[in-house]
């Protein structure tokens, strides 16, 4: 079962170990699941090996906070540097559609101005592509998922959903009358990738709250449910519980294939024509210099030692604020609500580029981490506090850190169970990031104190992950060209949130779906030459509208814009 | 503590009106009545195994020794204390950590500062018998209620008196995070502590109708505060806005 | 009957409801009933847009509802101007949005079927799904306009037969066919006042429960929320002691049917003030509009009282 209605019927189609498919993808997440559904409705040989299981989810997932942790990278990993990211549960998914499983799915666009922050600001770098190349693929991903919001949203280029926006919880409530005693503009009910109508055999959402421990209704887009289901039934086939741990590099320069272990620890080799890496920002950069080799000693395709290099988080400050009334955040998505008023630069500020402030919905314990870190809460003090939790909201910051070189991931000497070096996360803040936090701090604890509460407080903490692996025109300082495929190997490519060059104050998981339909459509288009040829074609492709899943047209309300 | 022994109502939580102790309870919280156990046929079938087994079947201990598991629950019984309780209704904290350490289960990922998990315990049993014998001459689980209060507070403030030595080899401030990750994910883990604090419990497949003005759905009931002090012996009952710090090192690291 | 007594003084009150009256009990009373199925129709016209925008327009068939209110609304006017029209395009009009209430109404029963838990969990999936009677609900101003298809207009002097107008009961089987054309004689005549009574009971159930589960998820707030739900069902009550007591037709059902419109301008004015009461108010009018209590649903609680006061001026077939 996929959710509460939908069914995968069909037996998959395997591919036997000397075969050689077309693509082998690594990682079946996010982006790994888009990529795999279009690459096999075009028609190709398409396989995804995925470290994690294959989920049933009426069975696999349940309603509860501490039984979901298998949705997370639990496997070891190192973290540290002068402000050391926390990883696992709170950015890393695990099992097929990644991150899109336990994500919150706010899907904001970036804005125009995300694409070329170096030339406007003087900060962090500019894409090798412009807004206007990935909007057809913004607008395409909202259908297909599809993205519920409202029927005009204001920030960057004001667009609108398709799909309604949804009911306000206490949190939701909260924000709107802090910004509307403020004069700020709120989006409210959306954009999320939550369904506010049913869609085929999705049911709506049922405001459950527990959108970060897995949708069982099947009302919350993953890549599991929106995508792999028409993958399978293209022709593609996932392996699951199956870890790749080195990327072979052929003696013609080209990937011939990858090694893997399967669930019970047996290694194999998965020939392929071409191998697309996605398994997000820790994972990628850990795969491709695991593969160092004679000729890449310093890592797969890392001849401009950019490879783990420029990864980036978000800051996440959730902002506490307690009120007479109770609150009960627990019910509703904990993503209902946003404001982008202050994601772009303004001059009166100390600091370039900016933030956003969203809804979020601490479960018992997560709020009780809370506690623990912005109040020191412990003993008879924590039970007080947690007493009260129906008595308080949550809003959580979004703000633009940059892209730094010495944010990066570099590999351990300690090793997993597979016998791999674990991945090394290093990360610093630097001056515009610290004086961003701050100043982003300072305004949604006043948006949350104009709402009414008698008491704010604040946990720090960073949110999501991209970079690592940057797109980028020169080969130089970047490790793939604008559709993903590596500088130095005519036939790898990365296609995951490593990508990003920076990451704007918006959730990434729309613009990972939209880049990974864009390099699809751009591998679709250029056929067999990516089998056959070391040459390549930058011209951009067009949208193979033709190619989403089955039943993503005809629903919803017309885009007003 | 034997079931039937008779409370030591030092230990116990006062009336705020009168200073009196507050008799133990099967519940407490502001939400008297409210038992998300209950409810359980209204949830899916492996979220009801799952929750019933953490209720009726908690694990068994395997990693720690007996000494070692008293000494936890000595100090786990301070870091969320639970007097308040009867004592067939407390919830137990150190099985659930037992487990994760048994199976040498981590959360994805270690701080620099820190040593594994196992390790990590293992020098925090050293450094907090080594703070108790320093501050008040014995070890930790001999001590009275107050000292262990205290000496684990000297760890939560980040001040220790001594085990200098062990205090390089991991951070005490990402220690102190790590026992109370662990201890929060024991207790609100379970359905007695949602019943608590008033949390709805699993939702699936059926959720909520009132999602505004904090509003309780039919099954659930209305807040009922009552004003408390915590117990005499305490030194937990404080707490400092952290408001100032934004970064998540200079809060946590 | 002289030409005089057709036309509203509109300043003396008491001669006017006389006349009002009189047109009603003799079924001359095309035009008014036209121009009232032209308004519910794009109050529901309206309500169902909004809804099915909540509901995302998830399949296409959603659109109907929208777009049918707007025929039916054209074809009203149309048929408030022109006879022919109101006997033609209004009938159609009418009967295919009838239809189509029906349709929805299927859909909506299945859209609780198949929300997580079904109809296992009744109270939740009513209240969080699509709303289940509210397509039946819809279908009022159809009725009404079928209603006013088959009666004479304000100004027409003598009974008028005409061999065309049974155009409709002609594209039905026999049985059916010739029951609707006694039905359709009486009607022209005035005398339908069980079969409106019946449509006003079974109106006033669907309201009040419509009434009765909404305010459920609101937990009665204020007390006033109860009204909708305890004159429902005496309205209710008295529409079908009418079907057998011309008596109770008269007197009891007109003063609940009233008692019933006061409460709906009451709630009107009640979800209007919860509407704009809502966080940011009149700045997001819209979403407040579309997530408040919905502001056209007293409105259709009052159109059971219409219809109830409808019934009790009509006359009845004989026996």
């Amino acid at each position: 079962m996929l959710g509460s209605l939908q069914k995968i019927h069909l037996p998959m189609r395997r591919f036997s170990e000397t075969d050689e498919v077309d693509y082998l993808i690594v990682g079946c997440g996010s982006a790994g699941g888009v990529l795999l559904q279009r690459l096999a409705r075009a028609g190709f040989n398409v396989v995804a090996l995925e470290a994690g299981p294959f989920w049933d989810t009426e069975r696999d997932w349940v309603s509860d906070e501490s039984g979901s942790h298998e949705l997370y990278w639990e496997d070891p990993r190192v973290t540290g540097g002068a402000n050391p990211l926390a990883l696992g549960a709170n950015n890393c998914g695990r099992g097929v559609g990644g991150g899109s499983v336990h994500w919150a799915a706010f899907t904001p666009r970036l804005h125009p101005s995300d694409f070329e922050i170096h030339t406007r600001d003087g900060v962090g770098v500019d894409w090798p592509i412009d807004y206007e190349i990935i909007r057809p693929y913004y607008e395409q991903l909202e259908l297909e998922m599809p993205v519920a919001g409202p029927a005009y949203y204001p920030w960057g280029h004001p667009h609108g959903y398709t799909y309604g926006p949804h009911p306000m919880g206490g949190v939701g409530n909260t924000l709107i009358k802090g910004c509307t005693a403020l004069n700020i503009p709120v989006s409210i009910g959306g954009p999320v990738a939550i369904l506010s109508g049913s869609h085929g055999d999705r049911p709506h959402c049922i405001y459950r709250g527990f959108c970060i421990q897995g949708c069982k209704v099947g009302a919350k887009a993953s890549t599991l449910i929106t995508h792999v289901p028409d993958a399978l039934q293209s022709g593609a086939e996932i392996r699951d519980h199956s870890m790749v741990s080195r990327v072979e590099l052929g003696k013609e320069g080209r990937v011939t294939g990858v090694h893997y272990f399967d669930r019970d620890g047996n290694s194999h080799f998965q020939r392929a024509k071409a191998v697309i890496i996605a398994g997000y920002s820790i994972e990628t950069p850990r795969l491709l210099l695991n593969s160092a080799c004679p000729g890449f000693e310093n890592g797969l395709a890392n001849s401009s030692d950019t490879v783990g290099r420029y990864l980036m988080a978000q800051a996440g400050n959730v902002i506490l604020g307690r009120f007479d009334q109770p609150v009960r955040m627990y019910k509703a998505p904990p993503a209902h609500a946003l404001t982008e008023e202050f994601y772009e630069s303004d001059p009166k500020n100390d600091f370039a580029r900016g933030f956003a402030i969203q809804t979020v919905g601490p479960l018992p314990i997560a709020f009780g981490k809370q506690m623990v870190a912005a109040k020191r809460a412990w003993g008879w003090g924590l039970r007080r506090e947690m007493m009260d939790y129906n008595h308080w909201a949550a809003f959580g910051l979004l703000g633009e850190i940059l892209p730094w070189a010495d944010n990066r991931v570099t590999l351990a000497d300690e090793k997993d169970r597979f016998g791999l070096r674990v991945a090394h996360v290093t990360f610093n803040l630097h001056d515009n990031d610290k004086k961003l936090i701050k100043g982003a701090k300072a305004k949604t604890m006043e948006v949350m104190y104009a709402a009414g509460a008698t008491e704010v407080i604040q946990e720090a903490r960073y949110a999501h992950l991209v970079g690592a692996a940057r797109m980028g025109a020169d080969p130089r300082s970047s490790v793939v060209d604008k559709f993903g495929r590596t500088h130095d190997i005519a036939n790898l490519f990365v296609c995951d949130g490593s990508i990003l060059p920076t990451q704007g104050s918006a959730n990434p998981g729309l613009t990972i779906q939209a880049l990974a339909a864009r390099t699809a459509d751009y591998l679709i288009s250029q056929r067999d030459a990516i089998f056959t040829s070391n040459q390549r074609d930058l011209s951009e492709p067009p949208l193979h509208r033709e190619l989403a899943p089955p039943g993503t047209y005809g629903k919803g309300a017309p885009r007003l814009t | 503590m034997h079931p039937n022994e008779a409370p030591d109502t030092a230990l116990l939580p006062r009336s705020a009106a009168t200073g009196e102790p507050l008799l133990q309870t099967r519940q407490p919280g502001y939400y008297t009545g409210f038992h998300t156990m209950s409810q359980q046929s209204f949830w899916d079938e492996s979220t009801r195994d799952l929750v019933t087994m953490r209720v009726e079947q908690p694990p068994s201990i395997r990693f720690f020794t007996a000494e070692q598991a008293k000494f936890w629950r000595a100090v786990f019984d301070h870091l969320i204390p639970q007097h308040d309780r009867t004592p067939d209704r407390r919830i137990l904290l150190v099985e659930p950590l037992d487990e994760r350490l048994y199976l040498n289960r981590g959360i994805g990922y270690r701080f620099e500062s820190m040593p594994q998990d196992r390790e990590a315990y293992r020098l925090g049993e050293q450094a907090i018998n080594e703070e108790s014998q320093y501050r008040f001459g014995g070890g930790f689980v001999y001590l009275p209620q107050r000292q262990q209060d205290l000496t684990l507070q000297a760890i939560h403030d980040r001040k220790p008196k001594t085990a200098q030595a062990i205090w390089k080899q991991m951070s005490i401030a990402r220690f102190w995070q790590l026992l109370m990750q662990d201890a929060l994910e024991a207790y609100y883990s379970h359905p007695w502590a949602w019943d608590e604090v008033g949390f709805g419990g699993p939702a699936y497949p059926r959720a909520y109708t009132r999602l505004e003005r904090g509003e309780p759905e039919p099954w659930e009931v209305e807040e009922q505060r009552y004003e408390w002090l915590a117990p005499r012996y305490t030194v937990s009952d404080v707490t400092e806005s952290t408001q100032h710090l934004h970064t998540e090192a200079d809060q946590n690291g | 009957m002289t030409a005089t007594d057709q036309t509203l003084t509109l300043t003396h009150p008491v001669d006017d409801a006389r006349t009002i009256a009189n047109h009603v009990r003799e079924g001359r009373f095309q035009r008014s009933l036209s121009l009232l199925t032209a308004i519910t129709s794009i109050i529901s016209g309206l309500e169902v847009a909004y809804e099915h925008y909540r509901g995302s327009y998830s399949r296409r068939v959603m659109y109907t509802p929208v777009i049918l209110s707007a025929v039916l609304a054209v074809a009203a006017v149309a048929g408030f101007f022109s006879r022919r029209a109101a006997r033609t395009l209004l009938r159609l009009a009418g009967f295919i949005t009838l239809v189509d209430a029906g349709v929805g109404f299927y859909f909506h029963v299945r859209g609780i079927a198949r929300k997580p838990g079904g109809w296992r969990l009744p109270m939740t999936n009513m209240i969080m799904g699509p709303p289940i009677f509210a397509p039946l609900l819809f279908g009022t101003s159809a009725y009404l306009g079928l209603i006013a298809s088959y009666l004479q207009r304000e100004e027409g002097n003598a009974l008028q037969r005409d061999e065309t107008d049974g155009w409709l009961a002609r594209l039905l089987p026999s049985h059916a066919g010739r029951d609707l054309i006694s039905t359709e004689q009486d009607m022209r005549e005035g005398k339908f006042q069980r079969q409106v009574a019946i449509v006003t009971a079974v109106s006033a159930l669907l309201s009040g429960f419509e009434a009765y589960y909404s305010h459920y998820k609101n937990n009665f707030r204020y007390k006033a929320q109860w009204s909708p739900v305890v004159i429902a069902p005496i309205l209710a009550g008295a529409a079908i002691a009418s079907v057998k007591s011309r008596r109770i037709a008269t007197t009891a059902l007109p003063a609940v049917s009233v008692v019933a419109g006061l409460d709906a301008a009451v709630g009107f004015y009640y979800h209007a003030r919860g509407v704009l009461r809502r966080p940011g108010g009149r700045k997001h009018l819209l979403y407040n509009i579309m997530y408040g209590p919905p502001i056209f649903a007293p409105l259709l609680f009052g159109a059971a009282g219409m219809l109830g006061v409808l019934a009790s001026l009509l006359r009845r077939r004989q026996a």
